[in-house]
């Protein structure tokens, strides 16, 4: 299992945000997490992808941390680097000095090679998230964590993560993936779990969900 | 850890230093400290060796405030810190190259301030450099462990910066009394081993406890939480 | 996490016993305890002075024990203690370095003396009145009770090095004032054991009472939000 979940909960001081969450992720799947706003999807993420701790119940991770990937509203980029010196800082970070080919390779996937030696400050919102999408498949994920990757993305973005998204499927990654757009994102899942103030109340496969007449 | 660390404070370096603009205000900060202190001087009467030594100490302290409160700023613009607690790093790796990086930019500034407390405090060079330098390393090696441990605390909002100020002052106390003593000695031309052996084995001391300290106490300041 | 009902039944009859404390102390130190020879009826002040001192050095210790407990076991009640050891301390120790003050004018004729246990006293109120000021900040409530908690880690581990490196510096200027040392008379002795149990009641009653306080107003702000359906 990439990832497992024990009966997690997280309390903000006495507020319950998350109650009893339990699950399990195989290799390649894809769990798309559900639910409306204030369910507790963010803190979910966070919680699995071990930025916060869990005031009760246990999370595994059964990869590298090294091989673990987050997108997410924020691009984690420096305004002052140029697109070129963010990915190559992240780079070094996770050991994945290639050098300058493999840098330029990268950006030229999500098309940012002309952009290359641009201030990452002066992009676009849809730049921005490619060059995160960059470092994000720099790292080669084993598993990801996707947070609403699409919100104020241009058609062409969206596209280029679609790509990407699936070539790290093919090459067996997990997604957890967080979105609003159910309809949208549904038949692209293998497991979906859906969050209702904090409690999970369906956890399960996909086809089961859209059987139950969810995602409507 | 080292490793990282050192790519982050290469980071840091590049951006705090690229267009100059990063270090203008600690160092514009601290020679105002020493001027607006000079006033203070009646005409025609010298500056205390120690005084001179304060004020210069003082200077660095908040050059240093400003300096980490920069460097952690840094990450938060477009959640860069997120990115940085996700890596294949040890959080300790952001304490200690954050730590490197705001000493470099520490010596820089205090290279400013040295000379300007000189002119403008009257003071003169002497013998005993080598004791001198020692002292500055044993004093900045304290300041920027703390420093770097607590910049932290403020994630580099502005309306923490004071808060920082108030909360580390207090606890350098140690090292203040250590430099001031010894760089008025150095000031009056009498620094030498036997006086300020236990004044650095203070320091050193102050060093290895919050070094120590920091590495413990670094994962748990430093959180994805806000 | 349970009403705390419990508490409401050692603290009254603390409180009563410290106030009975508290007056029986007083007569030991004027009834009992003979006037000082040198110093005269001044010297007395030396009692309390050393209680709130005392009292106050033990809170900062509660405060950096209580932080390194919420750091391993996350419990809310250790930052609580935290937090009310906190206040009680800078209190305790703002009243002892006024003591020192009132004692140190008629004897030495000076309001303040580099005694390096008055120096470590002062920076401590200020290392702790920023930890206040640090807990009263507008952080999240887990990452407050965090960064508290290691700072007041920080700060007690500061203090020995603060107390050496305030006697290093005294003994530049060597002392013309010499402290209240050892010498002293047997009922003297017990004068100041009474006092310093008396305050040591009186400190257990205001930390326990504060800290009861601060988890009602957790309980009543998270009753608040739950009705505001937060």
């Amino acid at each position: 299992m990439v990832l497992t979940l024990d009966r997690v909960a997280k309390f903000y001081g006495d507020k319950p945000v998350l109650r009893e969450v339990s699950l399990a992720l195989a290799p390649g799947q894809v769990l798309l997490v559900a639910g409306e706003n204030g369910a507790g999807k963010s803190t979910l993420l966070k919680v699995m992808a071990g930025l916060s701790r869990p005031s009760a119940g246990t999370v595994r991770q059964g990869v590298d941390q090294s091989r673990v990937a987050y997108l997410g509203h924020q691009t984690f980029l420096y305004p002052r680097l140029t697109a070129l010196e963010n990915l190559r800082f992240w780079a070094r970070l996770y050991g994945r000095d290639g050098g300058e080919a493999a840098l330029l390779a990268a950006l030229e996937r999500v098309g940012l090679a002309r952009a290359a030696h641009e201030e990452a400050g002066s992009f676009s919102r849809g730049m921005a998230q490619r060059l995160s999408l960059a470092r994000v498949f720099l790292v080669d994920p084993a598993l990801l964590f996707l947070d609403e990757p699409g919100t104020g993305l241009d058609v062409r973005s969206r596209g280029v993560l679609r790509a990407e998204i699936a070539a790290a499927r093919e090459r067996g990654a997990a997604l957890v993936w967080v979105s609003h757009a159910l309809g949208e994102d549904l038949p692209a899942a293998d497991l979906v779990l859906l969050l209702d103030k904090g409690r999970a109340g369906y956890f399960g496969p996909a086809a089961g969900f859209a059987a139950e007449g969810g995602g409507a | 850890m080292i490793r990282p660390a050192l790519v982050i404070a290469g980071k840091d370096l590049r951006l705090v230093l690229a267009g100059g603009v990063g270090l203008a205000q600690p160092v514009l900060l601290g020679l105002l400290l020493v001027f607006v202190f000079s006033l203070a001087r009646p005409a025609g009467e010298l500056v205390p060796p120690q005084a001179a030594a304060g004020v210069f100490w003082l200077a660095s302290l908040f050059a240093m405030v400003l300096i980490y409160n920069t460097l952690y700023s840094l990450e938060e613009a477009h959640g860069a810190r997120t990115g940085l607690l996700l890596a294949p790093l040890a959080p300790q790796a952001v304490w200690l190259g954050k730590g490197l990086a705001g000493a470099g930019l520490l010596v820089v500034s205090q290279v400013v301030f040295l000379p300007a407390a000189m002119i403008f405090l009257g003071q003169d060079f002497h013998g005993g450099v080598g004791l001198a330098l020692l002292t500055l390393l044993a004093g900045d090696l304290g300041v920027c462990v703390l420093g770097s441990l607590l910049g932290a605390l403020a994630q580099g909002q502005a309306a923490r910066e004071s808060l920082l100020t108030v909360v580390l002052f207090p606890l350098l106390v140690p090292l203040l009394l250590a430099g001031v003593r010894l760089g008025g000695l150095y000031f009056e031309g009498a620094l030498e081993w036997e006086a300020a052996a236990s004044w650095l084995g203070l320091a050193a001391a102050f060093d290895a406890v919050f070094a120590a300290a920091a590495l413990i106490l670094f994962p748990f300041v430093y959180t994805g939480e806000d | 996490m349970n009403a705390d009902n419990t508490g409401a039944g050692w603290v009254g009859p603390l409180a009563a016993a410290a106030g009975l404390a508290l007056a029986g102390a007083q007569w030991f130190i004027f009834g009992y305890a003979p006037v000082e020879a040198t110093m005269g009826v001044v010297q007395k002040i030396f009692y309390p002075h050393l209680g709130l001192a005392w009292w106050g050095m033990f809170s900062f210790f509660t405060v950096f024990a209580a932080g390194a407990l919420y750091l391993w076991k996350r419990e809310a009640r250790f930052d609580r203690l935290a937090g009310a050891a906190a206040e009680v301390g800078v209190l305790f120790s703002a009243l002892a370095l006024v003591c020192g003050s009132l004692w140190a004018r008629p004897i030495w004729n000076v309001w303040w003396t580099w005694d390096p246990r008055l120096t470590t006293a002062l920076i401590m109120c200020f290392i702790y009145a920023a930890y206040l000021v640090l807990r009263a900040s507008g952080l999240g409530r887990e990452r407050r009770a965090l960064v508290c908690a290691v700072v007041g880690v920080a700060a007690f581990l500061d203090v020995p090095l603060v107390f050496i490196s305030a006697r290093m510096w005294r003994s530049i200027h060597p002392a013309v004032f010499k402290r209240q040392g050892g010498g002293l008379e047997p009922e003297m002795l017990l004068a100041l054991f009474v006092t310093l149990f008396a305050f040591g009641l009186l400190w257990l009653c205001l930390v326990a009472l504060r800290a009861r306080q601060l988890a009602a107003a957790e309980r009543a702000s998270a009753l608040a939000a739950g009705r505001m359906g937060l």
